[in-house]
């Protein structure tokens, strides 16, 4: 029998996730990932069914493991002001740490594969930030306000940050990198609004 | 979920479109082959079969015999 070898699924992984952001979901295919990775078709066959299967469970996974990075050291019992400001920690760091990942799982946003994938982040995200909004407004910290209007104010500001930053450029093709200074003065912003 | 990858057969065939995986889930279910996949999307069109009884010359001869080109997956 052989054996499972994990650098090689690590490598499969990472390269895939590479060639889905160059090619698109249409122009990527087994035989060219077979050949980036330097390994046979079949090898890749053994691990997944077919392109389908390949391209949902290396999202899957790729959305778990960065979903598990954002809630690092977050306890949902703390203030608003040190759980919000964690959370900005955690996602800046994940997120400008693994860029090409973050384009994949935009490409995901807008696929078939949508409904899938997000049921991972929901499953993840859902209880300990709903607790940790809930405990806000019960301590007084925050108003009462719809998930959706809470999660844009609190993380719309970030989430464009990076984004310019990612793209090395922001309104009308300005060059510009996010520095800790503009990172942290949207934050007092953002907390500014939403605290009471 | 960890499998014997001695189990799983792999073969570049002519299944190419959705009426032939039709056809070809046909003799699948008549041979009580529960475990295939064929991926349309590749152009060896790569049929997947996860089985600890199946010899690959089987295989290949039952493709073959319905009209498609079946080799084995290099």
């Amino acid at each position: 029998m052989r054996v499972r070898d994990v650098n090689k699924v690590e490598l499969v992984k990472q390269k895939a996730i590479e060639l889905l952001v160059e090619l698109g979901f249409e122009g990527f295919t087994m035989n060219k990932l077979a050949k980036a990775c330097k390994i046979s078709v079949a090898t890749l066959y053994i691990y997944y069914q077919d392109k389908d299967d390949l391209i949902l469970k290396i999202g899957m996974e790729e959305v778990t493991r960065m979903s598990n990075v954002m809630l690092e050291d977050f306890d949902p019992e703390c203030s608003f002001a040190e759980g919000l400001r964690q959370q900005w920690k955690n996602r800046s760091k994940c997120m400008l740490d693994n860029p090409v990942s973050v384009q994949m799982i935009e490409q995901l946003r807008s696929s078939t594969y949508q409904e899938k994938v997000f049921e991972v982040f929901g499953d993840t995200f859902k209880v300990p930030l709903g607790k940790f909004m809930e405990n806000a407004v019960k301590r007084g910290e925050i108003d009462p306000l719809p998930l959706e209007s809470y999660w844009s104010v609190a993380f719309g500001p970030l989430y464009s940050l990076i984004r310019f930053h990612n793209e090395g450029r922001s309104l009308s093709g300005k060059p510009f990198v996010l520095t800790d200074e503009v990172l942290w003065k949207a934050f007092d912003l953002v907390l500014k609004g939403l605290s009471k | 979920m960890e499998m014997n990858f001695e189990h799983i057969l792999l073969f570049k065939t002519t299944i190419k479109t959705e009426a032939d995986k039709h056809f070809i889930a046909g003799v699948m279910q008549a041979r009580q082959i529960e475990q295939w996949t064929v991926d349309l999307q590749d152009i060896d069109c790569v049929l997947r079969i996860v089985s600890p009884t199946l010899q690959t010359t089987e295989v290949i001869a039952f493709i073959s015999e319905n009209g498609y080109l079946c080799e084995v997956l290099t």
